[in-house]
């Protein structure tokens, strides 16, 4: 197969070989685990533990919230000590017994008890965007995936979480690929790797001869690729494999494609053959601070500051430490944090290695970035926007393609923060829209009551002509002395249809609104709907208050 | 000259030009009905550019009708919790100059907390609120819904026991903004690769 290209990309200096040598080792039992309810995109899990509460390894302490967040499990045995907000702290009792949920034959059990077992299990993308895998792996009911992608690229300089994790469980990497390619009823599976990891590459083959003997599900083929970054981005990958762009604003699944990370399959695999959920993952520890640079397990929850202190830190030499690659990695500022679910690498860099930058200078229009860029935008107007604050010409740039790669700041020779720039701008405009859906939101609301006022008003109207009305007739010797106002029936009926036919409107874009998007809900047209019932019933109470009081007066 | 002159073709000018008429007059009256716009598109523009807290601040009960209060020329600077980006909004939107704040603008978006303990159960405070966000009734203890509430300050006035707070808004977890100053660090991660 011909590998296509992507356009731009750099290629910084690789520097994995540091943490590359060594095998996969358990890094110690914490003592303390800290774990942030929010590990996850989306919502933050809710606490389902008590203080005090026994836990054993693999407990439920928080449960989803909503359909778009992730269960969170004790990832050590012991005494849960605190609960705050955003963390649980658990004291480890150092003994790590472990509850397991019952194991699974993925070959043979449901598709439903699957999906079931990836969310009860926490599963979560483990590559860094830290998505939900059960909704990932539903994605085939709204759209027909083709194509499994394993990414395994890792282009980022310095990680090499993923290399390790293939190189010891190269096959069990596969046998969660075939999971996922059952569960969202993908036909092929493409590994796609970085050709700087020839071990890797060496395990997968060995293994690509036996899986093809063995029929299995979904073809599997392995594709290697030149070693340039940003080629792990999950839209360059599927452009270098696949030849498909993935759409502006787009997903993946809407070119039949879904990508995974070779340590989220690994996990899927082992919550459903093992029943084990997810409380460790694969972490590239690495830098010229380190003693002992190298992938270690580690639970969830870890301390940094701790881990790092196991594995010998030299102190006097550490300048900074980054979580995450560091292209798209960001500083710690304080050792004091959690390793989460999403966290692949954590550097303990020296002054030497990673210096501060240069101070900022003005841009010289030179276009540098704009030849790097692998989503073919333009780094130089975003960056003129983005500090103009021109939120409008940002959008109209697609600032939302930007995969925050940081490619054009890599070259850039001003030494321009620019992702920076567009990571608050995005940020920015984000809070815009909430802002704006709020706004909406209460309008429809105050709109709502006053059509709930009108409405109750009318009808008292109504009600009291009523009476009065019957009152006259009963007594007919008054002669309609009471000069009751008399509307324009004919205004009044008008106006009727009117609320009659916004009535039918509102149903209507409610009704193609629910069809377009069921999942989601639509309190917004639910309140003009009712706004316009509201409107509806003001209007009929009106005509009726009128039409009794015409009758009055026709009555003497 | 007479014979040229015809009825024939003086009705038949008249029937052509009248027939045209009565199509083409149908034809627009029906698009008119058709494709009706809103009844004041002005308006709906300036009312989205309020922030919809309905507060009343401005003098008029909500933002819809100090919306309508503008287009018919009422000062563009009387939004305390638009503060100054919506008066820059509305100027730039209307094409008027745009003035000071009259009073002081919101220091922090607050959201309205009833201390249980203390409520009496008056529903006061349910009828003064714009959006409906306070749930309770008569005799039972009253509640704030947060997420509906605008903030507004209505309620707080009209309670008898003054078991109403503004407290400030809390902000979920994923709502991160990142902090200005810190443009130098994630340069530094990268700059000596």
């Amino acid at each position: 197969m011909p590998a296509y290209e992507f356009p731009g990309g750099i290629y910084p200096p690789e520097r994995k070989e540091r943490s590359n040598q060594a095998p996969l080792r358990p890094a110690p039992l914490p003592s303390e685990v800290t774990l942030p309810m929010s590990q996850h995109t989306g919502k933050a899990a809710w606490p389902c533990v008590n203080v005090g509460d026994t836990v054993k390894t693999g407990t439920l302490v928080a449960r989803r919230d909503g359909m778009v967040s992730a269960n969170v499990h004790a990832s050590i045995s012991g005494t849960v000590i605190e609960i705050t907000d955003s963390v649980i702290i658990i004291q480890g009792d150092g003994e790590d017994r472990w509850a397991t949920l019952p194991p699974l034959d993925w070959r043979t059990t449901e598709r439903d008890a699957l999906l079931e077992r990836l969310d009860d299990s926490g599963l979560i993308g483990l590559g860094g965007a830290g998505f939900p895998a059960y909704i990932k792996a539903q994605v085939n009911e709204h759209h027909a995936i083709d194509t499994l992608v394993v990414d395994a690229a890792e282009c980022e300089p310095y990680i090499t979480a993923d290399d390790l994790t293939l190189r010891h469980y190269a096959a069990d990497v596969l046998e969660g690929a075939q999971l996922l390619a059952r569960l969202c009823g993908a036909a092929h599976i493409i590994v796609g790797i970085e050709d700087n990891k020839p071990e890797a590459i060496q395990a997968l083959q060995a293994l690509l001869t036996v899986i093809a003997d063995s029929e299995p599900l979904a073809s599997v083929t392995l594709k290697i690729i030149e070693t340039r970054y940003p080629s792990g981005g999950e839209r360059q990958l599927i452009k270098k494999l696949l030849n498909r762009e993935v759409p502006s604003g787009g997903l993946p699944a809407d070119i039949g494609v879904l990508c995974h990370n070779p340590g989220t399959l690994l996990a899927g695999l082992q919550a459903v053959r093992d029943g084990l959920p997810l409380v460790a993952r694969v972490v590239t520890l690495t830098g010229d601070a380190i003693t002992q640079p190298g992938n270690y397990w580690v639970r969830v929850g870890t301390s940094v500051d701790a881990l790092l202190a196991q594995v010998g830190v030299d102190d006097e030499q550490l300048h900074q430490v980054v979580v995450g690659g560091p292209m798209m990695g960001t500083p710690l500022t304080s050792l004091d944090t959690p390793v989460t679910k999403t966290t692949n690498c954590l550097i303990a860099a020296t002054k030497e290695e990673l210096p501060p930058a240069p101070a900022e200078a003005p841009c010289i229009r030179c276009g540098a970035c704009e030849s790097v860029c692998p989503a073919q935008l333009l780094p130089q107007q975003l960056h003129w926007y983005a500090r103009a604050e021109n939120d409008a010409a940002l959008e109209a740039h697609h600032l939302f393609d930007c995969i925050e790669c940081g490619a054009c700041s890599y070259v850039c020779p001003s030494a321009i923060p620019l992702v920076q720039d567009y990571r608050s701008s995005k940020q920015r405009i984000r809070y815009k829209r909430i802002e704006t859906a709020k706004a909406e939101h209460a309008k429809h609301r105050f709109e709502f009551r006053q059509a709930r006022l009108a409405r109750e008003e009318a009808e008292k109207k109504a009600r009291r002509q009523a009476r009065l009305a019957q009152q006259q007739s009963a007594s007919s010797d008054a002669k309609g002395t009471q000069a009751v106002p008399v509307a324009d029936l004919r205004s009044l009926r008008i106006a009727q249809t009117a609320a009659k036919a916004a009535v039918r409107k509102a149903e209507k874009v409610l009704a193609r609104a629910a069809a377009q998007d069921p999942q989601q809900r639509h309190d917004d047209l639910e309140t003009q709907l009712a706004t316009a019932q509201e409107n509806l019933k003001a209007a009929e109470a009106r005509l009726a208050e009128a039409r009794a009081a015409s009758e009055q007066k026709e009555a003497p | 000259m007479s014979d040229s002159f015809s009825w024939w073709g003086v009705l038949s000018a008249v029937g052509v030009l009248t027939g045209l008429g009565i199509t083409f007059g149908a034809l627009l009256g029906m698009a008119s009905a058709r494709f009706k716009g809103e009844e004041n598109p002005l308006v709906e523009k300036i009312d989205a550019l309020l922030p919809q807290t309905q507060c009343g601040q401005c003098g008029y009960p909500g933002c819809r009708p100090y919306a309508e209060a503008i287009n018919q020329g009422d000062a563009i600077n009387k939004c305390p919790p638009g503060g100054e980006a919506t008066i820059l909004a509305l100027a730039d939107m209307l094409g008027r100059d745009p003035a000071p704040l009259d009073g002081e603008a919101a220091s922090e978006d607050t959201v309205a907390y009833i201390r249980e303990a203390e409520c009496i159960g008056c529903t006061k405070c349910i009828q003064a609120c714009p959006v409906d966000a306070i749930i309770g009734a008569a005799k039972q203890m009253h509640t704030v819904i947060e997420d509906e509430c605008t903030g507004c300050d209505l309620c707080v006035a009209p309670c008898p026991v003054d078991c109403i707070d503004m407290l400030p808004r809390r902000k979920p977890l994923t709502q991160w903004e990142p902090i200005v100053s810190d443009r130098q660090p994630l340069r530094s991660a990268h700059a000596g690769l």
